[in-house]
């Protein structure tokens, strides 16, 4: 197949639940997405933005109000689930406590009726791929919580899908088992070649391992793009929020003493660079990494902030400064930690903080994010 | 200590409590070894006879005091009691099972009115119950005999095994019958590979009592058995009528005996899983 065959394609989905107090609530509000061949695509977005109810239409356990899923070309509508070319990782495993790791893994070839030895050569192979041989005989109850998770994700690619669904498969593991599992799914989605459909509330997660994030927010897709679009170009306030770390001001942007600014209700006073369009609502973004501790020489190119430290956090090889701003916003500083130099900064000093001019900014659209 | 004279007197109630329940019981066991023929109450010595008595052997006692008039009878009260238990078990355990997963599986309009009318059975008073179905019978003309019993007892234990099965899948994992819909399993796969694998403790639980149940039910089947169709326990309670004899010592042993073997069963299938 060719890098861009399209596997998989969503149309126009809405789908609408009863709400608890009446009255309905839109899980999937209009949502198009197209997975082509191969791609690991990450679905992120904060709980209740219907990106686990996107995954359930597709593997069927919902059927769509409006819209349409298409599998290798092929419509789903009223197709259940046991028809489709896709299998799930379900975020608790729901691996079959009556049944030893082999039947577990196995299973999807026998309710199809696979010969036995072509059964036992594909089983033993899967379990080699998750490294879990010479586990067959155990039961699941009789397994660790990283060990089951291989299971689950063995048992799911046996029957070699199209499209591997991914329900929020880490979010049970301790920090470390989830980082070791982030890096094997990776590797493990290069070699099958299989597309990975990967639903999280992690940032974290999505930008380690994805080809393409797609960011929902109440039943609609904010931005769909690479980790580092995302990341340095966000579309809307809420990307921009959502993924990495950051404060957001927004404000008009006005001219003063000939150079663009970006004023806050609240009295602050942010310089923008020189291709900043006057008149306009924007939005800028400052992560940790873009500020500084301001040089003592005058430059034209940086921005420059006042605050008030608040609190140091050391995070081994940054050190994160909170600083209070003078509207009463706190604002993330990460610095070097081995850097002596700051060493001499303490709690309630006065610093000056300053950033790249140029830094991009967002024009904030109507209905959009915070 | 304060602390240890109270753990004394809490102790002293365990073993007060377990006397109360367990005391009658063990009075009809040793009871059913004593030979004294009249009055039972008093110790003469051990003797397998009565036993032997109530099956129709002849013993050293049998010339005096030959209590069970018809081993006929009671060998064929036993054995409809019997033929009623398992007909109404394989009926309720099925009906039961089956009604249980519509209502876990599926929403409708009326599901609570519906599952309160499952559990109504159980709280409805055996007489109540035992009353309206003998008006019900006889108003239809059904001749009451076997099939009565067995119609009768099913409309309450269905709502036994009902219960106990719900219980069960309360407890189960919703995910793993999706987990198997999605590894290409039909629906009637699923149910037989994943979810009747995870119900059977309930469902043997269900039909295990439901067994019980039908085998000593009286107040029901005293009102809907037919002259030629008395269970065991109508049996035993017509004799009990005619004064209590040593013999029905040896009959509650047998049943006693008959009934820990059932539970066991119960508990051994369950912890082999």
């Amino acid at each position: 197949m060719r890098q861009t065959d399209t596997i998989a394609e969503v149309k126009g989905a809405v789908k609408s639940f009863a709400a608890p107090e009446g009255g309905k609530v839109r899980a999937l509000d209009g949502i198009s997405l197209e997975i082509l061949h191969g791609q690991f695509v990450t679905l992120l977005g904060p709980s209740g933005c219907g990106k686990t109810t996107l995954l359930r239409t597709i593997s069927g356990f919902e059927e769509l109000d409006a819209g349409e899923v298409r599998i290798a070309g092929v419509k789903m509508t009223n197709v259940p689930p046991h028809r489709r070319p896709v299998n799930t990782v379900f975020q608790n495993y729901a691996l079959f406590p009556h049944l030893s790791v082999d039947d577990n893994v196995g299973y999807g070839l026998d309710v199809s009726g696979v010969a036995r030895n072509e059964r036992d050569r594909r089983v033993n192979e899967a379990l080699d791929r998750v490294g879990l041989s010479g586990f067959g005989l155990r039961k699941p109850d009789q397994l660790s919580g990283g060990q089951r998770q291989r299971v689950a994700l063995a048992r799911a690619i046996i029957n070699r899908p199209k499209l591997l669904l991914l329900d929020e498969p880490l979010s049970a593991l301790d920090r470390n088992l989830r980082q070791t599992m982030q890096l094997e799914l990776k590797s493990l989605q290069n070699d099958l070649g299989i597309c990975f459909l990967f639903v999280t509330h992690d940032q974290e997660e999505a930008l380690t391992m994805s080809d393409l994030v797609v960011i929902l927010n109440k039943g609609q897709i904010e931005q769909t793009g690479t980790p580092e679009e995302l990341y340095h170009q966000p579309a809307t306030p809420f990307v921009a929020e959502f993924v990495g770390d950051g404060s957001l001001f927004t404000g008009r942007i006005e001219n003063t003493s000939d150079r663009p600014v970006l004023k806050t209700n609240d009295g602050l006073c942010l310089p923008l660079g020189r291709d900043a369009r006057v008149g306009e609502t924007a939005t800028l973004l400052l992560r940790p990494e873009h500020l500084r501790l301001a040089p003592d020489q005058n430059d034209e190119s940086l921005g420059i902030l006042e605050a008030t430290l608040e609190q140091s956090v050391f995070h081994g090889a940054i050190r994160n400064y909170i600083c209070r701003l003078s509207n009463g916003a706190l604002l993330t500083v990460a610095l070097d930690a081995s850097d002596t130099a700051y060493k001499r900064i303490t709690t309630g000093d006065q610093l000056r903080l300053a950033y790249p001019r140029n830094l991009p900014y967002l024009i904030k659209q109507s209905g959009n994010g915070t | 200590m304060k602390r240890s004279w109270f753990r004394h007197l809490l102790s002293l109630h365990g073993i007060l409590f377990l006397i109360f329940v367990y005391a009658p019981i063990t009075v009809v066991v040793v009871y059913s070894f004593n030979s004294h023929p009249v009055n039972m109450m008093i110790w003469k010595e051990f003797t397998f006879d009565w036993y032997w008595s109530i099956f129709g052997f002849p013993t050293e006692l049998n010339e005096q005091t030959l209590y069970v008039e018809s081993t006929d009878q009671l060998l064929a009260s036993v054995k409809n009691s019997f033929i009623v238990a398992f007909s109404t078990t394989t009926f309720a355990t099925v009906v039961g099972t089956s009604t249980a997963l519509a209502l876990y599986r599926y929403q409708f309009r009326m599901q609570s009115f519906y599952r309160g009318l499952l559990y109504m059975p159980m709280v409805m008073p055996d007489i109540v119950l035992g009353i309206a179905l003998l008006v019900f019978f006889v108003t239809f003309g059904i001749k009451l005999g076997l099939m009565s019993i067995i119609v009768g007892h099913c409309t309450f234990l269905v709502s036994y095994v009902f219960i106990v099965v719900t219980a069960r899948l309360a407890g189960m994992d919703q995910s793993l019958e999706q987990a198997s819909a999605d590894l290409g399993a039909t629906p009637w796969t699923t149910f037989r590979r994943i979810t009747l694998p995870q119900i059977m403790p309930g469902v043997i639980g269900g039909a295990l009592l439901a067994f019980i149940i039908s085998m000593d039910d009286l107040v029901i089947t005293y009102f809907i058995a037919g002259v030629d169709s008395t269970t065991l326990p109508v049996f035993i309670y017509g004799m009990l009528r005619r004064g209590v004899k040593p013999e029905i010592n040896a009959i509650a042993t047998l049943m006693l005996v008959f009934s820990f073997v059932i539970a066991s069963l119960g508990l051994y299938l369950r912890s082999r899983k």
